[in-house]
């Protein structure tokens, strides 16, 4: 027995080698993920050792505050120290060529160790060693145009100007921070005195001693309040905090596997349940002269594992270039990865992907396996292969009529009743439960839909159109299994392009609400620091410029105590109604009206947390009038205000705490002044203030659209795999479908039809393939992006990106055609006699 | 050579050949057969066991190609043209009965009789439609998937499919043979009666005596060659031939 089924095997290289191809580059995804994971891993364990191995003890304090000055020295001064240098990092903003802070961010300026314990890479130059030197980091250097012997400047904490000569360039490596805001690196004491820190970070420290004894002699001369680690500890640290967060990019990208092994588990099964039916006779025969029932279901198992264990391989050497490749790309992208990692390849992956691929494998030729031991020996003596003919079975619409409700009612359930994260996991369980709902009523399906979706074909195609629709239809169930796989990609590709256009113009809804202004001008520090008045001052002067509102901010203790007590502690952000109405945000209850000395207007979720509504009153400790006692005239949505939490009048603001800052200048342009005349102007009043950050609305919003599009590619191409892989399934089922129909091509052939006739009717019947596939998903995706965006607390503006979604179903539908190529060649090359002959 | 068609003959083959393979492997399948089929003639084509006569068919119907001699089907030598000219040929004036797999399992009997007609873009003629179903006692059968029908039925299906576009001749494989004795006997009636009355051509591939008596002539091969033929056969006279040629 085991002979014969290795013998068919070897009989069919070419059909192994394509049912194969639909596990292996499931696989290859799964141990793809792995082996990047595992390099990214390894590597980032490599660069924290080699660090580490630079020292023997690090101290960080316990808690918050900073490790001082005085515990340096007391370090300096414990025995068995041979050096101990403090490191620190704060914001240090340097000025681009326009004198104005570089980026959307300011750049970090760090310390730089001496000796022994420097541990950046200099990629040109040397180490500042003097307090006017300044190295940066060549990422920034690049884009700012700056060169070693280069002077820049930096401001402090205070927007002093400090100009120092460039020294060298290094690379900020695995530090994701300091490769996004770029940094600048100054000896110790300069950076203190830039940055404005308190004290440093950590301290690392050289000894003479054993590392752990000087850990401990460090540790009992601090004291409480600090970790003391060895360097060993302090890697073996950061390696589980990097391996993490790795984590997370190994669960997502998994999850994409699973979904592409789902659909490789459909073409499997789709595969080898046509390949029983082409084999009645061979099993019937096998019955006659004997095999048992458990023997027949045996061969066809251990073809699959056969198939299974050969599709691992090769998706493990495909994961092993994909996760490389991956690797490579990153690199090359100057990715915060480790550079020059050895590809890792762990007997982990090698055994979870060969044992994924194999259950998959065997998992879905199970029921096909049962199927071909119900074929009776007496088949064998038949002429003909009966058709399958598929009859509607009270029993699948019975499930699926189930599924389906139980799928309905989840995903009611997640819209209406439950409240936050959990109600888009129940949504999209519910989603998971309608979709096996709609696998099982598929079949039952699949005739109206084929006849829907053909109606023009069949019309526009002649012959061929008329028998691809009939084609298409006459065997559901195997339509059915091979469009659902289909089905899944391009469900999920429209949910998620529903959720994109939809968040889209939300967003876009929203920032017209709150952000109603042509520029937004704010530091560039973020909300701790201000714009000096004088921007909005000189803003109103200029003739360009129509209207100008201020926005300040800052934290007081605020509570819904009884009047007269003290609110304690707990801090709100506390700022003010702008006195122009038409940047006021909507009323939920009460008045902007009426704001006068003594009132307040609060924010709903405060209200309702405090229990306060309109006519009632809160506390705010102010640094200028003491305690304070406001009545609530109006309270407002904070989900659709960027409003602060609890806003007094802008007059009363200035009193209670004083003339702060503006945190945030919101500017309109004179009506019929040309967008790029408004923006001169507003530059040219800010420019005297490097830090101060011109933001269009468009900008605001270009950098969302990027952002969402990015989001749209990565989840495009990680879906695309899953897309792939359904494709070569129609591919796949097509090709077996015109094996087992060669006389009847050959007896249309005969009746005269031509050969482009023929290949046109095998193409349109992918066509249709495709085509029932991805409306089923574009419906599917549709809804659910839908219900998703229903789950979120604030009011949404659905769209549904009609082109991207018509091109999916185009794109489906040519992927078909394509997928029907090789299959039509073959059938439209064979000869009419050799079909005929062929019993 | 140049092949002279007259209107008495709907085919006619010259000096045909078919070699199968090469060299040492080359089977000689036909080794240069002369035969015509007369016009409005039922002819059956008899031999033994791989003495060519469904090669011959083949080769006759352009389903083959030839490696030697010519073929004309009405005044067309089909051996020079290309496959779409064959393929739009065939539409055109060759009709088919093969021995099994004749119908279109997603058609019904009418799609399936019609088909033909549908793939050259040809509008059914329903005077003969009406005259060849009734003749068929199709009639009741015709809304029917083929397998609803019986094996008998499903070959009159074909042979209702093959006179629907008048062709210039119609080949016949072994139309009999899936079917038992009595539905045999009445495909082979009708295919006589399309003869007859319709005036159609029809050649016929048998290996049964029986069905070859049906027929007006019947030609013998052996080895590829046709070596001799009978007119009016009698079951008894086709047999005693075929029983001369195996001796």
């Amino acid at each position: 027995m085991l002979r014969t089924t290795l013998a068919g095997l070897r009989a069919h290289k070419l059909r192994l080698l394509l049912t194969s191809l639909a596990i292996a580059l499931g696989v290859g995804f799964i141990a793809g993920t792995f082996v990047l994971t595992d390099t990214i891993e390894v590597g980032f364990r490599q660069k924290f050792t080699a660090d580490a191995a630079k020292i023997d003890v690090a101290v960080r304090p316990a808690d918050d505050p900073a490790i001082s000055a005085e515990v340096l020295a007391k370090i300096r001064k414990v025995p068995g120290v041979v050096e101990a240098q403090g490191m620190l990092s704060g914001p240090a903003p340097l000025l681009g060529r326009d004198g104005k802070a570089a980026g959307n961010y300011p750049t970090t300026g760090i310390s730089v160790m001496t000796g022994q314990l420097n541990r950046l890479t200099l990629t040109g130059g040397v180490a500042p060693a003097k307090p006017d030197e300044a190295i940066l980091d060549d990422n920034t250097a690049k884009t700012r145009q700056f060169a070693v012997g280069d002077t820049i400047t930096v401001l402090d904490q205070k927007n002093v100007k400090h100009e120092f000569t460039l020294v060298g360039l290094f690379d900020t490596g695995v530090d994701q921070q300091l490769a996004s805001s770029g940094a600048v690196g100054f000896t110790t004491e300069t950076a203190r005195l830039m940055t404005g820190a308190k004290g440093f970070d950590r301290v690392d420290v050289v000894g003479t001693e054993d590392p752990a004894r000087l850990r401990d002699a460090v540790a009992s001369a601090l004291g409480a309040g600090f970790q003391v680690k060895t360097g060993d500890q302090l890697a073996d640290e950061l390696a589980a905090q990097s391996k993490v967060e790795i984590g997370y990019l190994t669960l997502l990208l998994l999850l994409f596997g699973l979904v592409a092994m789902f659909v490789s588990a459909l073409v499997i099964y789709n595969t080898f349940n046509i390949l029983v039916a082409q084999r009645t006779r061979e099993m019937a025969l096998l019955r006659c002269i004997g095999a048992t029932r458990t023997q027949i279901f045996g061969s066809i198992l251990l073809e699959s594992a056969v198939v299974g264990v050969l599709s691992s391989g090769i998706g493990l050497l495909l994961g092993l270039g994909l996760g490389a490749g991956a690797m490579a790309v990153m690199e090359a992208l100057d990715g915060p990865v480790p550079a020059g990692a050895a590809i890792a390849l762990t007997p982990r992956t090698i055994v979870f992907s060969v044992l994924i691929g194999l259950l998959v494998t065997i998992g879905a030729a199970l029921l096909p396996a049962r199927a071909a031991t119900r074929v009776a020996p007496v088949a064998a003596l038949r002429s003909q292969v009966e058709e399958q003919s598929f009859k509607t079975g009270v029993v699948r619409i019975v499930f699926a009529g189930l599924f389906l409700l139980a799928g309905a009612g989840l995903t009611t359930a997640g819209i209406t009743s439950i409240e936050g994260d959990l109600a888009l996991i129940v949504l999209m369980g519910g989603g998971g439960v309608f979709f096996l709902g709609v696998l099982i009523i598929s079949p039952v399906i699949m005739r109206p839909l084929a006849a829907f979706v053909g109606w023009l074909p069949r019309r526009l195609f002649g012959v061929p159109g008329k028998l691809a629709v009939d084609n298409a239809r006459r065997n559901p169930r195997r339509a059915a299994t091979t469009t659902v796989a289909l089905t899944i990609g391009v469900a999920l590709m429209t949910l998620i392009s529903v959720i994109t256009a939809t968040t889209r113009a939300t967003v876009k809804t929203q920032l017209d609400e709150q952000f109603p202004v042509d520029y937004m001008i704010s530091d560039q520090r973020g909300s701790e620091a201000g714009v000096p008045r004088a921007v909005a001052d000189a803003l109103r002067q200029s003739p360009e410029i129509g209207s100008v509102m201020q926005m300040r901010v800052t934290n007081a203790p605020v509570a819904a105590s009884d009047p007269g007590t003290d609110p304690g502690t707990g801090e709100a952000t506390v700022g003010n109604i702008p006195s122009v109405p038409d940047f006021r945000p909507k009323a939920a209850s009460g008045s902007f009206d009426r704001l006068e000395p003594g009132t307040v207007a609060l924010v709903d979720y405060l209200a309702r947390e405090w229990n306060r509504k309109v006519g009632d009153t809160i506390q705010v400790k102010t640094t200028e009038a003491g305690t304070v006692t406001l009545t609530i005239v109006a309270t407002f949505d904070g989900r659709t205000s960027d409003q602060a939490p609890v806003s007094v009048p802008e007059k009363e603001f200035d009193r209670y705490f004083g003339p702060l800052d503006d945190t945030r200048v919101f500017v309109n342009a004179k009506d019929g002044v040309a967008p790029e005349v408004a923006r001169r102007a507003v530059e040219a009043v800010a420019q005297p203030y490097p830090t101060a950050l011109v933001m269009s609305s468009t900008e605001l919003r270009g950098e969302f659209d990027d952002a969402l599009d990015m989001m749209l590619m990565i989840f495009g191409g990680l879906l695309g795999l899953a897309i792939l892989i359904s494709i070569l399934g129609i591919a796949n089922t097509l090709s077996l479908s015109v094996h087992e129909r060669t006389h009847e091509s050959a007896l249309l052939r005969a009746l005269g039809l031509t050969r482009p006739q023929l290949r046109r009717m095998l193409s349109l019947e992918a066509l249709l393939l495709g085509l029932i596939g991805a409306l089923v998903g574009i419906c599917l995706g549709t809804v659910y992006g839908w219900a998703a965006m229903q789950t979120f607390p604030f009011e949404i503006q659905f769209r549904a990106p009609v082109g991207q979604i018509l091109s999916f179903l185009a794109l489906s539908g040519l992927a078909g055609v394509l997928a029907a190529l090789l299959p039509a060649r073959r059938a439209s090359r064979a000869s009419i006699v050799g079909a005929l002959a062929s019993v | 050579m140049t092949i002279t068609t007259d209107v008495r003959h709907a085919v006619v083959a010259k000096g045909l050949a078919k070699i199968y393979g090469q060299g040492d492997a080359a089977v000689h399948a036909l080794r240069g057969v002369d035969v015509s089929f007369a016009t409005g003639a039922f002819t059956a084509i008899m031999g033994p066991s791989g003495s060519g006569k469904s090669t011959l068919m083949h080769c006759l119907a352009g389903l083959d190609t030839v490696t030697e001699g010519s073929v004309a089907i009405g005044d067309v030598e089909i051996t020079r043209l290309s496959d779409k000219q064959l393929t739009l040929l065939r539409r055109e004036r060759v009709g088919f009965v093969f021995q099994a797999f004749n119908l279109l399992p997603t058609l019904t009997a009418e799609q399936n009789i019609r088909l033909p007609l549908e793939i050259a873009g040809r509008q059914a003629d329903q005077v003969l439609f009406d005259r060849v179903i009734d003749t068929v006692g199709l009639r009741d059968r015709l809304s029917h998937k083929p397998s609803e029908l019986s094996g008998g039925q499903q070959q009159r299906v074909a042979v209702a499919r093959a006179l629907i576009s008048k062709p210039n001749v119609i080949f016949a494989d072994e139309p009999t043979g899936n079917l038992d004795s009595r539905s045999g006997a009445e495909v082979l009636a009708f295919l006589r009666r399309s003869v007859r009355e319709l005036g159609q051509t029809i050649v016929m591939v048998t290996h049964d005596p029986g069905a070859a008596s049906y027929a007006d002539r019947v030609v013998f091969l052996r080895d590829g060659l046709l070596v001799t033929e009978l007119t009016d056969p009698t079951p008894q006279s086709v047999l005693d031939t075929l029983l001369k040629l195996e001796a």
